[in-house]
């Protein structure tokens, strides 16, 4: 059943599916010519110098890296403190937390967007800090789940002898538990970041004028002023740095743990 | 860690979680069951009139059918094509498992807007289909392909089939192999053995493909408005659409419309595969 030929053909099919439409607005990043044209006849950078020329890409893109930064490092902060809680945890409330904390890995992001907005409104909430926290909400599984995975492979025993050797808690925390699950703290920040870099549903409504994450700027832009190849740039640019993270978290973790963490 | 000072830890998540999810979706919830107003956000009496106009409108009646058969599409194509993919992605030697899964993952990080732009330059007018069969001659005047259902499906396909093949190839590659042994060794055909034991193994991953494809085709507005354009949207599109016309009870309304779809096609799913009955819980 499911015979090699068959399971050949499907995966190519697959995988050129997948692959070729991210491949193409890649290459046409290098297009010399001021419409859309495949493959392109020669090779420049003149889209990437319009990139850094326009203001609203250049502030976009520095605004999506900050708010990326900050809420990777609140999720990975607060998701770190949730696994390490809950990895010591048994019983119905430990199950109930659990689930809350990886809920908005499922929940579809843009209900939870509507409602931020409405009590961002009510209370009078600042753009900026509304996307943080947004992000930090929607990066928290992420985060959360690579730390417990950690955790989890972490030997009690090494806790309990640093505090029958007299250390406090916070002290056991620091110089044995941390320095135990820091690759999972690492990787789930990285992911964290990928996710807020990418993020669509939530800064669609939590976005403000002037402020705008660079997923966003590439939407609009497609949607009002479709012909322009600065946005291939400005997505081969999200694509490269992608790439660079990937990188960072084989070098640091190494491949293997981010699949298992899927 | 104990008692008191284990609490401590969670109490920051905690709150954020409360705060910043679980509490607007019930102050959303409350606004939904309100009527309209023209100076706040919504008004002071309350009533079920937001459901009851959406769900007896045969206009957002028709955008519900749509999206639902929209996502049933999804499902069937991926689950087709993602499933022998899957078996071919699990019999790959670790090494170069791994280098495929992560083809599959790399694919997943990148923005979702940025996949769509890639199909709207493969579909578009101008884009490279058209320019494809317009050089060989096979049509004279490009193609209507873009903004129609079938662009909305082919595209949202393609974005969510990594998460069907990485599912249900990890709980193939997970498989005891003695189990598949067992069966040939009692008889069973390649095909007999399949259906009867490799399929029914395979079904948490089945499940956990299904809900991830499905619930993330419902919130997919970028991709949805890109390919689809004003005559193919969904109820998304109509959340979205509400929201920026200031229609607050209206849009909290069909976002939990939306929320009810998708329990409720979950529970079905979860009903059907039954996946944790292989996991030796429940029947």
């Amino acid at each position: 059943m499911l015979g090699p030929a068959l399971r050949g053909v499907c995966a190519t099919i697959a995988f050129a599916l997948i692959i070729v439409p991210i491949a193409i607005v890649v290459v046409t990043a290098f297009s010399p010519l001021d419409y859309f044209e495949f493959p392109p006849r020669s090779l420049s950078l003149r889209w990437f110098v319009e990139f850094f020329r326009l203001e609203n890409m250049r502030s976009a893109f520095a605004l999506s890296l900050e708010l990326a930064v900050l809420a990777a490092t609140l999720s990975s902060v607060l998701g770190t403190m949730g696994a390490l809680f809950l990895v010591r945890q048994r019983g119905f409330m430990a199950g109930v937390l659990q689930s809350l904390f990886l809920a908005p890995l499922v929940f579809p992001t843009i209900i939870l967007g509507v409602a931020l907005l409405l009590l961002y409104k009510t209370i009078g909430m600042p753009v900026f800090a509304g996307l943080v926290v947004a992000h930090c909400v929607i990066g928290l599984p992420y985060a959360f789940r690579t730390v417990l995975a950690s955790a989890q492979a972490l030997d009690p025993a090494l806790e309990e002898a640093g505090q029958s050797l007299g250390a406090g808690p916070l002290r056991t925390l620091f110089v044995i538990t941390l320095p135990l699950v820091w690759q999972g703290v690492v990787s789930g920040w990285l992911f964290a970041f990928i996710v807020s870099f990418g993020e669509l549903n939530a800064a669609l409504f939590l976005t403000g004028p002037g402020l705008t994450t660079l997923p966003i700027e590439i939407f609009s832009y497609l949607q009002f002023q479709g012909g322009q190849l600065v946005i291939a740039a400005a997505s081969a640019l999200q694509v490269g740095l992608i790439i660079v993270m990937v990188a960072a978290i084989e070098r640091i973790v190494g491949i293997g743990r981010i699949i298992r963490a899927r | 860690m104990k008692g008191a000072w284990a609490w401590m830890l969670a109490i920051p998540p905690l709150a954020i979680a409360l705060l910043f999810f679980v509490g607007p979706l019930l102050h959303l919830f409350w606004v939904s069951l309100h009527t309209s107003s023209q100076s706040e956000l919504y008004g002071a009496a309350l009533t079920l009139q937001n459901y009851g106009a959406v769900l007896t409108d045969s206009f957002y009646l028709g955008i519900i059918r749509r999206t639902l058969g929209v996502a049933a599409l999804i499902l069937a194509i991926s689950l087709l094509i993602g499933y022998p993919v899957a078996y071919f992605v699990a019999l790959q030697p670790p090494r170069r498992r791994m280098i495929v899964l992560l083809l599959l993952l790399f694919p997943l990080m990148v923005s979702n807007v940025v996949r769509a732009y890639g199909w709207v330059a493969i579909l578009g007018r101008r884009g490279v289909l058209n320019s494809g069969l317009r050089s060989f001659g096979l049509i004279d005047a490009p193609l209507d392909l873009l903004y129609s259902t079938e662009a909305v499906v082919i595209g949202l396909m393609t974005i969510l089939l990594p998460y069907m093949v990485i599912s249900i190839a990890n709980t193939l590659s997970s498989l005891d192999p003695r189990y598949e042994e067992a069966a040939q060794a009692l008889g069973a055909g390649p095909v007999r053995t399949f259906v009867h034991v490799t399929l029914p193994l395979s079904t948490p991953g089945v499940a956990s493909g299904m809900l991830l494809v499905f619930l993330l085709s419902l919130s997919a507005y970028v991709t949805i408005t890109l390919l689809g354009g004003p005559r193919s949207k969904l109820l998304v599109s109509m959340v979205y659409d509400s929201v920026t016309a200031f229609q607050w009870p209206r849009a909290a309304a069909l976002a939990f419309i939306l929320l009810a779809l998708a329990l409720v096609v979950t529970a079905l799913i979860l009903a059907v595969l039954r996946p944790r009955r292989v996991q030796g819980m429940g029947r």
